[in-house]
């Protein structure tokens, strides 16, 4: 996978739990093109064990000078984004990812609802740049805990007038999806970005009002959850290796000098798909990919995210 | 077709079937589609607002407007042509809103026009029902003047246009809402293989 060398240019604190990071190309080259909603996934060398998280990328597409990410700090998780909060510093380098858009806008829409939960409004951000320059017809939703918790509300504003609806919960203001959904014209499509509960809301209720799948889009980067250690073979690399509870299948494939192939490494774009040859106990497949009978027939895993609890796992990799 | 090959742009249909949940539903036939129409009354309808809008074809070889009549329990218009129906829809498709299921039947040519008008509409042609009638005729596009021949049954026609022999072709496209046709004899003038009735 073809990586970028970055310098962060500039930190910004957006509120007490997130920052902004503004990432140039190291010697001042332009950065390549993305479309909006486009990710990197972001390296971090902490302690000597590689990190890498994904994170949407903010700025305007047309801006090749910089990247601009954003991070909530995520107390309860494995470090990466504690890491992104206290190690890096304005001169720090990182390495990424070419930007890949698993979240596009769709070219056929006449009309783009955008719903956004928390930190969940990062790949908004350039995609509201997209929308604006093709002058596309949409609405803004952006539902966040309390006031101090709405990042980049100023900058929303002014981006997007009067398309912008602000949802703050400590005031009672929750997104009734029912009437955000019913009445839409034809050729609407629905973008979700946030929390779980809040994205599953709402793939239920556009379920119900006959909203084909084709026009709902919702992106839901999971972070690998923690587990028990477990081995696995590898059969082609013809290697056992250990994975730590800390650790995905995938970082400890990475850990062990493989290259695994991935784009969102958050069980939800199916690249690191990989077929399970053997498994002698339970797989925990905790990817949004896999359809229920394809998780249940236990022929395939996403290392990324999922796990297994057994004596014996044998992958075709 | 040879076995075991598939060209991917050629289309698939299916029989009609109602998809709920929905808001409402929106059933588009001609000709012979009236019969998907039947089948489809037959099955236990949901009870969101149906519309259905349904054109004889005097290229058919039966017509339903009769018996949809009697047997349509819901909205139903009929329109004395194609063109008179693809207007009708398209003052409808305003008026929809997402949740309205689609339903289209009839022959290839018909049902492609039908989602001309609902593609601009911005629905996706995957997400409208299809259900093929009557005849497989293929309307053909002659990719040397331009032309669709509508109703080609044979494996080598004369364009409608500009007379070429076009030899049919199982690449369909999904914009003109035909298969392409080449010239057979371009190399060899005069040299035309056996014509065949394959698109009965
Ligand atoms: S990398 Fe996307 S599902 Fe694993």
């Amino acid at each position: 996978m073809s990586i970028l060398n970055v310098r962060v240019a500039e930190i910004e604190q957006v509120t007490d739990v997130v920052k902004h990071f503004t990432l140039v190309e190291e010697n001042g080259r332009p950065l390549p093109r993305f479309s909006g909603g486009s990710h990197v996934v972001v390296s971090m060398n902490i302690n000597g064990r590689i990190h890498r998280n994904p994170y949407s990328l903010m700025g305007s597409p047309e801006n090749t000078d910089s990247y601009h990410i954003s991070v909530r700090r995520q107390e309860k998780s494995r470090g990466g984004s504690v890491f992104m909060h206290d190690g890096v510093k304005v001169g720090s380098e990182l390495q990424i990812t070419y930007p890949v858009n698993l979240f596009s806008l769709s070219k056929l829409g006449k009309k783009h609802i955008l719903v956004a939960g928390g930190i969940g409004i990062t790949p908004f951000m350039s995609q509201i740049a997209d929308l604006n320059r093709l002058g596309d017809d949409y609405e803004m939703h952006y539902a966040f805990r309390s006031a101090e918790h709405g990042a980049f509300v100023e900058q929303l504003k002014q981006m997007c007038g009067d398309r912008l609806h602000l949802h703050i919960e400590s005031e009672g203001q929750r997104i009734n999806f029912q009437n955000l959904l019913s009445n839409q014209p034809l050729g609407t499509h629905i973008y979700v970005c946030g929390p779980e509960p809040m994205v599953n809301a709402l793939l239920l209720t556009a379920k119900d009002l006959g909203w084909p799948k084709t026009h709902v889009h919702s992106e839901q980067f999971l972070a690998p959850p923690i587990g028990e250690s477990f081995m696995v073979q590898l059969a082609k690399s013809n290697m056992e290796i250990e994975v730590p509870g800390d650790m995905s299948m995938l970082e400890a494939m990475e850990e062990a000098g493989l290259e695994p192939d991935f784009l969102c490494r958050g069980g939800a774009c199916g690249r690191c798909e990989v077929e399970v040859l053997e498994c002698d106990g339970a797989l925990m497949h905790n990817d949004h990919y896999l359809s229920d009978a394809e998780k249940a027939s236990g022929n395939k895993i996403m290392p990324c995210v999922s796990r297994a609890r057994c004596q014996k796992l044998l992958l075709n990799i | 077709m040879q076995r075991g090959y598939w060209i991917r742009s050629k289309p698939l249909y299916d029989s009609l079937v109602w998809q709920t949940p929905a808001v409402a539903h929106l059933v588009i036939a001609g000709g012979e589609g009236g019969i998907a129409v039947l089948k489809l009354f037959q099955q236990m309808y949901p009870k969101d607002p149906i519309q259905v809008l349904y054109t004889d074809l005097a290229t058919a070889n039966k017509n339903y407007s009769d018996i949809l009549q009697q047997i349509v329990p819901e909205e139903l218009e009929l329109c004395d042509s194609e063109e008179s129906l693809l207007n009708n829809l398209e003052q409808r498709l305003k008026d929809c809103t997402m949740g309205t299921h689609f339903y289209v039947a009839g022959s290839e040519a018909f049902m492609w026009h039908v989602l001309q008008k609902t593609r601009a509409a911005g629905v996706q042609d995957v997400d409208v029902q299809k259900e093929l009638c009557g005849t497989l005729a293929r309307p053909v596009y002659c990719v040397h003047c331009k032309t669709i021949t509508r109703d080609v049954h044979h494996n080598v026609f004369p364009c409608s246009n500009c007379g070429r022999h076009l030899f049919v072709r199982d690449h369909f496209s999904r914009r003109l809402g035909a298969y392409m046709g080449v010239m057979v004899d371009a190399e060899e003038p005069g040299n035309i293989p056996q014509i065949e009735e394959v698109y009965p």
